[in-house]
């Protein structure tokens, strides 16, 4: 029970182990709700809803409308319980706190002025929902939920993700790589 | 009602697992990308092994049947992935 307890408080579990356990939820999701797990579609709902409220001719669009639709959709309710637990998770082994910069890497990349974080963190992750949007899925929900079926989108999608990842983290690194 | 529990509930289950997993993180993220930490591919990879087992053996049991598979479209899902792929190693998201 003691071993039990300290395991469940590490801050980080062996992947494979986590892994294998994200593998049950996945199964779990098509089995109950007959739904894929996914993480960029529930933003692209959100953004239906507010865009449709701020600029509604722009977003009265094919992709809006039918692909997308804004409303609270099954995603954006799993974005909430994935806030919430990886809130819990980082509860569970005490390592919850405000942070304004990821840990000591970035620093000895960037430096360690706030707006250079945001700024990127910001651009960055239009890019990233943008190729989200066009490919149909993120890495959750392309690569990973699609993968289980065997799609061979997923498949596409992660040799795709790797080999500009892998480039863009070559030109970040440089010599550090 | 009861398939937003659920998923609440998954929810719950796949951000505790991302965050015990390292993937919340900047560094196990863009280290993927540089070879040096492999967490997110080991992580990705037993899911996957997992799940397919899971699914493929359910559905042959006649238990459950598959939601649609994402469309494939292999130039936007290419293209996608490349666009992703270096918003990922930007952010570390």
């Amino acid at each position: 029970m003691e071993w039990l307890k300290n395991q469940f408080s590490k801050e980080l579990w062996s992947p494979y182990f986590a892994g294998a356990l994200l593998g049950i939820v996945g199964v779990l999701a098509v089995a109950l709700s007959n739904t894929l797990l996914g993480a960029s579609g529930g933003f692209e709902n959100l953004a239906g809803i507010l865009g449709q409220a701020v600029a509604p001719d722009l977003f009265d669009n094919l992709y809006f409308n039918f692909v997308m639709p804004p409303e609270i959709t099954w995603q954006v309710v799993l974005l909430i319980g994935v806030f919430f637990g990886g809130l819990l998770g980082a509860l569970s082994s005490k390592t919850l706190k405000w942070r304004f910069l990821p840990e000591k890497q970035w620093g000895e990349i960037f430096g360690t002025q706030r707006w250079k974080r945001w700024v990127l963190a910001f651009v960055g992750a239009i890019i990233l929902e943008y190729g989200a949007g066009i490919a149909g899925g993120c890495t959750s929900g392309l690569a990973i939920a699609g993968g289980m079926l065997l799609a061979p989108a997923a498949f596409l999608f992660m040799g795709g993700m790797f080999a500009s990842g892998i480039l863009v983290a070559l030109i970040i690194y440089r010599a550090r790589y | 009602m009861i398939n937003y529990i659920l998923a609440l509930f998954l929810g719950l289950f796949f951000g505790f697992l991302l965050n015990k997993a390292g993937l919340t993180k900047y560094h196990k993220i863009v280290n993927v990308f540089r070879f040096t930490d492999l967490a997110v591919l080991k992580f990705m990879m037993s899911g996957l092994v997992v799940a397919m087992i899971g699914l493929y053996g359910l559905r042959d049991l006649g238990l459950i049947t598959f939601p649609n598979i994402p469309a494939t479209y292999v130039v936007g899902n290419i293209l996608g992935g490349l666009i992703f792929g270096a918003g990922m190693a930007l952010t570390g998201y």
